[in-house]
């Protein structure tokens, strides 16, 4: 009876006239079994036994050769390869240390070459003692051209070149800022050239702490950018005070995303019909333009003007308080829409009404109480309205100065020294910002891709992560360098268009219901009676087994 | 031809003041018969190219210049419509019909690109750009709602000749998008008074959106006269028709209320009327209303940019016709043309009141004291689906030339979606001519075709005929086209609702070719609904479903064949259900023995006792 519903399972297919056959046949050769209980099945035999088993085994053969590829095939996600392993590097700052050799020439033409060196040699191990930060460090080497205007025109590299003179004052030594070129005049009291024994030199060290407070802005803000990124602590430099780390963070929320593109657009607004035009083009060519053609290495500018009138500002009050301020701009109303073409867009809105700003404190001046700052997005001027419909360039003028000043601030320019020290300070910010920018980007797509192992990877995706890494290289090899930025630009655009890869997002979220829906009814009927036979067949074959080892 | 004449004579005495001033408005009022009132706004302002080509914006929107710089584009015309012009009665379209355009929103520009897929990329970052800036899905004209016409649209301005072989016409519908207020709202931010001075004040979204046929129209074309330096003009459209019963319902009680029994108006003249039994009749007393009523609110001033000699409000109506408007507003009758114009003081709110005309007793008025007869256009046209069933459909459009003496020479033009796989060769021109009053079939009607088919999921269908029709003469233009089913995911949400097909646009070519190419005038058939064999949509489901269980019976059949061993009833092994059944039942008769038992004992203790 055991060996019956092995094979022939529930017996319910049995028809009545085979039945009364074997019960025929049965019963005349088993007589005795009849008489004592419920007959046994003739044995089958083993050539059956053995064609079933082929049958089971070719079904699971084709289901697992067959059915099991294709659906794996028609059923996977395209995962291209990412090198996950050294996009985390990245992220955590273990595949570059960000470091900036700082060269600083000395041009000591009024010395001796000896004595040159002997200055240099000093003021180097007095800049070596200062410093604490090894990621920035300010390396001295003689000027090679006698001329150091030229110098500071054609190399490049060279970020600051002293130029020492000897001083009218005896005691103390006197130093000044280049406001136009990166040259630190630095006038010298005539005794205090360091002989070639002495171990200290009062010039050496003055000299050290002039450069020391000219870059100190800069290492702070390269100190504090590193700090706020995802590099662990162990990477980091010395700590900044607190302080400090407030201004910066301050300057670095109020400055626009890097881009090497800007469009300005100069808005008047008035709040009624009058002035309906105004003379921006020139006030810009004569105030702005000259400005903008220095930063030109770094940023590109596009600019567009408007008139809009009946203008009506998102507060009505006479007097606005610092809190109007932020809700000054009427953004439903007023046709403030970036421009087109993918670069930011940066706000310049002149409002001509009669509304004032209420000092905050007796001690601010009247002019700064005319004009805010609009973090990250532009700025907003309070004219006065003219007498005529015509705002001449003439009124501008005061407008457009502090709108220069306010650019350079959502530019993110360090606010101290002359400018061509701060533009190239500029320079290395953004390079240093992007590259951690698009190193934590890297680490961000990585992390994702670890996450959720559904999500599809375009090859487009790789191919992003992969010049990404290229220039992230060839920005750290050169940072400091003018093609750096250029470098980290590029490898953060391609890190962002990487991470935003629409395709990406598209199957993100497939349920289990769905699948469960689509899969049930074809695996349940199909699949029952599959695994069904398979442990039949296999307990059967155990069966056969045992009897066999049995008699044995 | 008085139709046309009205309108030139306007035109050119504007255009003489278009160069003088950079910013210009007119509103021009005209009752139509019967209780409707047609208002068209327009807005016209200029920039040169030069300070175009420098971004310096002063009146021409700085949103918009941007874009056009950025796509590329040399003339553009961009339209929002609602609703239907009823030829019948209310005549000839407002300037010739130019203005406006089919249901839905419709935009065709040219483009200066080298190529047609540098045209197509433009054409692209256009109508993306344009979908953001006017909150309308722009967007959605793809490659298969995108046509290039040949014969229908001509360019406006003046173009260069190099420029010319460079510019690429795209066109194209989106006949489904619901023209509402959040379109207006961008489109009054255009302009340099944004709807706070002057007649655009009047612009509200509730009145302009309930009027009875609607356009509102973006015109940018360059203009070069003779001389002086190239300008960019833009010029804004509203043109609406306003039921004055519907619009004077008040702002606060919007919702229509039946009219009480007694100031019900009856017609008398039915048989079956008393007291109890009434047919109204629709329209019985003059019109009478006020600029306030209307629009919901007055005017406030003039926009003080435009030149204070031109009246920025117009109405035409009979001289005849009494019309008040509030103090110091100068009036300007023209002695050749029943217009009369209105030169408003600035800065104060302006008012106009027509007041009802007796149309009975002593000084009783006509219609024609009331308003202009309507110009008849030149020519009627409507379209209609034909066909049967889910599978075989067809078009008829009907054309009538009214005209008692001249022929009328026009380009049909049609933009069909892909799904309708029309069949060119039943394309069919029977003519009822006035005077024969049989039809008959003509192919001198159509003149010349071009025709461009449909690719499947590419592109659809564009099909132009350049038609003559004889005067009084009907034509009935048919042909038949095939529905498509579509796939699965293609079908919108409410797909039972049926796909809108764009309106057939009709430009006019004028007889008179000696003046400019520009004198077209255009007409556009009502759009269609078409209906598509529409799917259940659990249909994948269902599927899957149907299909697996017809597998798994074959499967499970052919399995259990395969592999089960057939055995006599009492050889197998007992089935879990007998096994069961014979428990209950062995169960069933132990309890019932018990209850025998219980009872037999019961009774022999009662007699004991």
């Amino acid at each position: 009876m055991s060996t019956a519903v092995e094979n022939g399972g529930t017996a319910d297919l049995t028809s009545r006239k085979t039945a009364s056959l074997i019960n025929e046949t049965a019963d005349s050769s088993l007589p005795a079994a009849a008489a004592t209980g419920p007959k046994e099945p003739p044995p089958e035999k083993p050539a059956d036994t053995r064609r079933r088993t082929w049958v089971i085994f070719s079904f699971w053969a084709i289901v697992l050769a067959l059915g099991l590829p294709i659906w794996w095939k028609t059923t996977s996600i395209y995962r291209a390869e990412l090198p996950l392993s050294e996009m985390l590097d990245w992220a955590d700052g273990k595949a570059c240390r960000p470091a900036f050799p700082l060269r600083i020439a000395l041009d000591a033409s009024p010395l001796q070459e000896h004595e040159a060196q002997n200055l240099l040699r000093l003021t180097q191990h007095a800049l070596d003692d200062l410093n604490d930060f090894s990621g920035h460090h300010l390396r001295l080497q003689l000027a090679a051209n006698a001329d150091p205007t030229k110098t500071a025109k054609t190399g490049s590299d060279v970020a600051l070149t002293i130029r020492i003179t000897p001083g009218d004052s005896i005691h103390s030594a006197s130093s000044s800022l280049h406001p136009h070129l990166p040259i630190l005049d630095v006038a010298y009291p005539p005794n205090s050239i360091p002989t070639q024994t002495s171990s200290s030199s009062g010039l050496a060290t003055y000299l050290a702490a002039q450069l020391r407070s000219t870059f100190a802005e800069e290492q702070n803000v390269i100190s504090y950018l590193l700090e706020t990124s995802s590099i662990p602590s162990e990477h980091r430099p010395k700590g900044i005070s607190p302080e400090v780390a407030e201004t910066l963070s301050k300057q670095m929320t109020r400055s626009m995303k890097y881009s090497r593109t800007y469009h300005l657009t100069f808005s008047l607004f008035t709040n009624g019909p009058e002035p309906s035009s105004w003379d921006i083009e020139s006030a810009i060519d004569e105030y702005m333009r000259p400005m903008l053609d220095m930063l030109s290495p770094i940023h590109n500018f596009t600019i567009d003007t408007q008139v809009q009138l009946y203008a009506t500002p998102g507060v009505q009050s006479q007097v606005l308080s610092k809190e109007d301020l932020s809700s000054f701009i009427n953004a439903a109303e007023w046709p403030l829409s970036p421009s087109i073409g993918g670069a930011p867009t940066v706000n310049f809105v002149v409002y001509i009404g009669n509304q004032t700003i209420g000092a905050v404190s007796e001690s601010e001046a009247a002019d700064i109480s005319r004009s805010w700052l609009i973090p990250q997005w532009g700025s907003v001027y309070l004219l006065l309205p003219p007498s005529g419909p015509h705002v001449s360039s003439e009124t501008l003028k005061q407008t457009v100065l502090t709108f220069t000043s306010h650019l350079l601030s959502l530019l993110g320019t360090p606010q101290s020294g002359s400018l061509p020290m701060r533009l190239s300070t500029l320079n290395r910010m953004r390079s240093a910002d992007l590259l951690l920018r698009a190193s934590s980007s890297l680490g961000s797509l990585a992390r994702l891709s670890l996450a959720l192992p559904s999500i599809s990877i375009p090859s487009s995706v790789a191919d992003g992560v992969a010049k990404s890494m290229q220039h992230l290289q060839m920005a750290c090899s050169t940072l400091g360098g003018s093609d750096s930025l250029e470098h980290a630009r590029i490898a953060e655009a391609e890190a962002e268009r990487a991470f935003f890869e629409k395709s990406m997002v598209g199957q993100l979220y497939f349920p289990d219901e769905h699948k469960v829906a689509v899969y049930l009814p074809l695996l349940g009927p199909v699949g029952v009676p599959l695994v069904m036979g398979l442990l039949n067949e296999l307990k059967a074959w155990r069966k056969r087994r045992r009897q066999k080892d049995g008699p044995a | 031809m008085q139709l046309f004449s009205s309108l030139v004579i306007p035109i050119c005495l504007l255009a003489a003041q278009i160069l003088a001033s950079d910013y210009h408005e007119q509103l021009v009022l005209k009752p139509l018969p019967q209780s409707a009132l047609l208002a068209s706004f327009n807005f016209r302002s200029n920039t040169s190219l030069a300070q175009f080509e420098n971004h310096n914006f002063r009146y021409f929107p700085r949103s918009l210049g941007q874009i056009l710089q950025y796509a590329g584009t040399r003339e553009l015309h961009l339209r929002f419509s609602l609703g239907r012009w009823d030829a019948a009665s209310w005549g000839a379209r407002p300037w010739d019909g130019t203005k406006e355009g089919g249901t839905g929103v419709e935009l065709w520009a040219w483009l200066e690109a080298e190529t047609d897929e540098e045209a197509d990329h433009k054409w692209l970052t256009l109508t993306n750009a344009l979908s953001g800036l006017f909150c309308a899905s722009l967007n959605f004209i793809d490659g298969t709602r995108t046509i290039r016409p040949v014969m229908s649209f001509r360019p406006e301005g003046d173009h260069l000749n190099i420029t010319m072989a460079n510019m690429h016409l795209l066109h194209g519908v989106l006949p489904r998008e619901v023209v509402c207020t959040e379109n207006l709202t961008p489109f009054l931010k255009l302009l340099p008074c944004k709807g706070k001075a002057g007649i655009s004040s009047l612009l509200d979204g509730h009145k302009l959106f309930d009027a009875s046929w609607q356009s509102m129209a973006i015109d940018i074309r360059p203009v070069c006269p003779a001389g002086e330096e190239c300008i960019l003009e833009i010029q804004q459209t509203i043109d609406m028709v306003l039921d004055i019963e519907r619009s004077k319902r008040p702002r606060g009680n919007p919702i229509p209320r039946p009219v009480p029994g007694h100031e019900l108006k009856c017609n008398s003249s039915k048989p079956y009327h008393d007291e109890h039994t009434c047919y109204p009749i629709g329209f019985v007393a003059g019109q009478e209303w006020s600029l306030q009523q209307i629009f919901g609110k007055s005017m406030h001033g003039t926009c003080p940019l435009t030149d204070p000699n031109i009246a920025p409000v117009c109405i035409q109506a009979p001289h005849s016709r009494d019309v008040f408007t509030s103090a110091g507003v100068k009036e300007l009758k023209d002695p050749n043309f029943p217009q009369r114009c209105y030169i408003i003081p600035e800065n104060e709110d302006f008012q106009i009141v027509l007041p009802s005309m007796q149309h009975v007793g002593e000084n009783a008025k006509s219609d024609t004291d009331e308003y202009l007869e309507p110009d008849t256009p030149l020519l009627y046209a409507e379209r209609s689906f034909t066909g049967h069933g889910q599978e075989r459909g067809g078009v008829q459009t009907i054309l009538t030339n009214p005209s008692p003496d001249q022929e009328v020479e026009f380009v049909y033009m049609e933009s069909l979606p892909w799904f309708m796989r029309i069949y060119l060769h039943t394309l069919q021109a029977r003519v009822l001519s006035g005077e024969s009053g049989h039809l008959r079939k003509d192919e001198d009607v159509v003149e010349e075709i071009y025709y461009r088919p449909f690719l499947d999921r590419q592109r659809g269908t564009q099909l132009e005929l350049r038609m003559r029709i004889p005067p009084q003469s009907t034509v009935f233009l048919t042909y038949d086209f095939e529905k498509t089913i579509l796939r699965y995911t293609e079908y919108p949400p409410d797909a039972n609702r049926g796909f809108d097909v764009a309106a057939a646009v009709i430009t006019i070519l004028h007889a008179d070719q000696t003046k400019s190419t520009r004198a077209f005038s255009n007409l556009r058939t009502s759009g269609l609904l078409l209906n598509l064999p529409t799917p259940d949509f659990s249909m994948p489901y269902n599927v899957i479903i149907f299909t697996s269980t017809a597998i798994a019976l074959a499967f499970g059949g052919l399995y259990n064949i395969l592999v089960r061993r057939f055995v006599g009833q009492d050889e197998g092994p007992e089935v879990t259900l007998m096994v069961l059944r014979r428990k209950i039942v062995a169960v069933l008769s132990k309890v019932a023995g018990k209850l025998k038992r219980a009872n037999r004992k019961e009774k022999a203790e009662g007699k004991t006792e």
